[in-house]
């Protein structure tokens, strides 16, 4: 049976996946509500040891590079903060939503951090390699060069969902993009898609967000 | 409940089997309008409480983890051509996490024989419908807004105010008038207002597949208060198997089946009345289970047409850019509906379909690179998102009648079997004849349909796509088909068995068709139907 199919009653799974990671950098816009954005809810019985965790200079230099610096040092920092404590809340091949479209039971994938860490270490090694400085102490500029060959042939047209990231470049990248407040800033008003807040408030268009300078902050 | 050796038998005097929306509808019902004890036997258990549905919540949108725990039976499923069936097995079934759209049935659907020359009638009216329609709505509280009467015909106006027609859908809904197309708030078993004990709905969007705040209707809300009530008993983790009949009379003398537990322990149900009310797939798979020597090919089965007549719908679906500026994520799934092509009067050939419309963020999400190649990293990726995101994109989706064949069937598949031995079942759709006939040219006219409509809003198709072909279809119903005549259908038109005059059918199963737009409230309101008849014999 084939797979790749979604209920044409819902978002297609793929926007689904494209919110993957939404809470946990979330904002609520509706203090009190029964679905307050949070961090996504510990589980009830911690899964099996595994490692957990990023070499934490290399993942903010990587942050840093990959992050709009618009959003300035600490929203970096924090958006970084969320990344991790999402990765690491990450149980490996719990069952995925099953419903309308396919009657098998279907499980989520392996847990992609050890790559990503294996992924950080060849940022820093290639770093060494051709810029003869560690990736963490790069300039902005070199950052990107090893980015523009650790990315080479990843598909452009969009990102992927967090935990489909091949890379952690893109897993960095789309986690954030994902949040609520990343689609604010794109869309440029308060829209904070999936978060619960008032129904009455629907009828009027969202209020606009201030401008944002993309041009002149700079994180590092 | 008495116990023999490891065996328990109980006894009521009506056995509903399942636990699903429409069983939910039906023991709401019974308990009102009659004094029946009723036991209520689900094969699952309990999956995730309202309580812990915030937290379900989270890490769903976070990983995409299931919200439903211990949500289905490991080796109880079906196979084949499953598309629209769901493995999900507990307290309240696949309406535990439906999306909530509420649509009625058009009066054409009861009447596409006379109307068309195809098909089949269903033995009774929308008129005949409309009270239970009401009923089921307002039991579940359905927030909706009252089309033009014309297309949209209802005895009482909906118990709920419409889900507000957003910033978004109003303009959606202006493009749509523009195109010559009256469309309205979706009707939706979501709280547009507190009701019920519930919340109003906080336009959280996760409807599908978990409401955090109750605000969308689900079953264990009903569940719940009777059982709190004492109004019924629900016996969970019980796994009916067999129907008994008594040979000469036919009437069902007691039910068998198993706990699913890790005990395992066998299970004697007597009733005086038997219910299924268990969906498309396990009402005529138990009726199948139950064949013996007087009913060699199952219970309820002289016409041989359980398991027979699967139906449901296929779409169309496209997504149109539009010349207006939308910021999607205000309320995503909450759509506009219209029901004009549900009634399009006399035709040559045969199509109807309804037409959803909603606002979509596709070909307006962040990219890895510009159309150059150039890689897009921090603010030149977020400035490259600010251009992509100007502009709208909107999502059109027609679901259309398919007029299912007789062979359109579910059968027992000896290759898959349960713990217990029992064979599974196996589904596969298939087309009545003048319905595949016709399977081109509508799909083709969808497609012009919404060509039509990008141009009268002076934008573009960016995609369109059809179902697949050998998926199975949509809100599935059939199986135990309805009907007056028994060498013709299963069932009566009021749901009880030709063969066995204390055996019901209740809800999707005994639908000759399945109409062209999301079947839930129509199988609660056929399955109110059914209660009111038990109520009343």
């Amino acid at each position: 049976m084939k797979r790749n199919r979604e209920s044409s009653d819902v978002p297609a799974r793929r926007q689904f996946l494209k919110s993957a990671g939404v809470l946990a950098v979330g904002t609520a816009t509706v203090a009190g509500t029964a679905c307050d954005v949070k961090e996504p809810a510990k589980l009830d019985e911690p899964a099996a040891a595994r490692r957990i965790g990023f070499d934490r200079s290399l993942l903010d230099a990587l942050a840093a590079t990959v992050l709009p610096a618009s959003l300035g040092a600490v929203e970096v920092r924090a958006a970084t903060d969320r990344f991790v404590r999402w990765a690491d809340g990450y149980e490996p091949v719990a069952e995925e939503m099953h419903g309308y479209g396919y009657a098998d039971v279907r499980y989520l994938p392996p847990d992609p951090s050890p790559a990503w860490r294996a992924q950080l270490a060849a940022l820093d090694m290639l770093s060494r390699k051709t810029h003869h400085v560690s990736f963490a102490s790069a300039k902005p500029e070199q950052r990107t060069a090893v980015l523009e060959v650790a990315l080479r042939g990843e598909r452009g047209d969009r990102l992927p969902a967090p935990l489909n990231a091949q890379h952690i470049a893109l897993a960095v990248l789309a986690h954030w993009s994902a949040s609520p407040n990343a689609w604010n800033l794109a869309y440029g008003a308060r829209i904070s898609p999936l978060t619960c807040r008032s129904l009455d408030e629907a009828t009027r268009a969202p209020l606009p967000l201030a401008p944002v300078d993309t041009t002149t902050r700079r994180t590092s | 409940m008495t116990r023999q050796s490891d065996r328990t038998t109980y006894e009521a005097d009506l056995c509903i089997v399942g636990s699903g929306i429409t069983a939910a509808m039906m023991a709401a019902h019974l308990v009102e309008h009659s004094k029946k004890r009723i036991l209520v036997v689900e094969a699952g258990t309990h999956t995730t409480p309202f309580a812990q549905r915030t937290a379900a919540r989270e890490r769903y949108l976070a990983y995409g983890e299931s919200p439903w725990k211990s949500d289905h039976l490991d080796d109880q499923n079906a196979f084949g051509n499953t598309w629209g069936f769901s493995p999900s097995m507990h307290v309240g079934g696949l309406a535990m996490h439906w999306g909530g759209v509420s649509p009625r049935y058009s009066p054409e659907d009861f009447r596409v024989r006379s109307l068309y020359g195809i098909g089949d009638d269903w033995p009774f009216s929308y008129d005949d419908l409309d009270p239970f329609y009401q009923e089921a709505e307002e039991r579940m509280g359905v927030a909706g807004e009252q089309g033009p009467v014309a297309l949209d015909p209802r005895g009482k106006p909906y118990p709920l105010p419409p889900l507000p027609v957003n910033h978004n859908l109003k303009q959606l809904q202006q493009w749509a008038a523009n195109a010559g197309i009256a469309a309205w708030s979706t009707p939706s078993a979501k709280n547009s207002a507190p009701y019920a004990g519930r919340a109003q709905c906080q336009r959280c969007d996760t409807c599908y597949p978990v409401c955090p705040s109750g605000a969308k209707y689900s079953p264990d809300f009903t569940w719940d208060a009777l059982v709190r009530e004492k109004k019924i008993t629900l016996l969970t983790d019980t796994l009916v198997r067999r129907l008994e009949a008594d040979a000469s009379t036919g009437r069902i003398t007691h039910a068998t089946g198993n706990r699913t537990d890790a005990s395992g322990a066998p299970v004697e149900i007597r009733a005086t009345t038997f219910v299924l009310a268990a969906g498309f797939v396990w009402s005529p798979h138990l009726l199948l289970l139950s064949r013996s020597s007087a009913f060699p090919d199952g219970l309820a089965n002289r016409s041989g047409l359980v398991g027979k007549y699967l139906a449901g719908h296929r779409n169309v679906n496209a997504y149109l850019r539009l010349p207006m500026e939308l910021l999607p994520g205000i309320n995503a799934q909450h759509s506009l509906v219209s029901k004009q092509f549900m009634r399009p009067g006399r035709q040559s050939r045969y199509l109807r379909h309804d037409l959803r419309i909603w606002e979509s963020s596709v070909g307006r999400e962040p990219r890895l690179r510009s159309d150059d190649g150039t890689l897009l990293l921090g603010d030149a990726m977020l400035q490259d998102w600010q251009q992509r995101a100007k502009g709208a994109t909107a999502r059109v989706r027609a679901y259309y009648d398919v007029l299912p064949d007789r062979e359109s069937r579910l059968d027992l598949d000896d290759a898959h079997r349960n713990r217990f031995g029992d064979p599974m079942p196996k589904v596969a759709f298939r087309d009545a004849p003048e319905s595949a006939a016709l399977r081109e040219w509508q799909e083709e006219s969808l497609r012009e349909l919404f060509r039509r409509m990008a141009k009268a809003g002076n934008g573009e198709i960016l995609r369109m796509e059809n179902s697949a072909n050998d998926l199975g279809q949509e809100h599935p119903t059939g199986g135990c088909r309805m009907g007056n005549d028994p060498q013709q259908s299963v069932v009566d038109a009021n749901g009880r068995a030709h063969d066995h005059e204390n055996l019901w059918v209740a809800g999707a199963p005994t639908q000759p068709t399945a109409s062209c737009c999301n079947g839930t409230l129509t199988f609660a309101a056929v399955g109110l139907r059914t209660a009111a008849a038990i109520a009343a014999s």
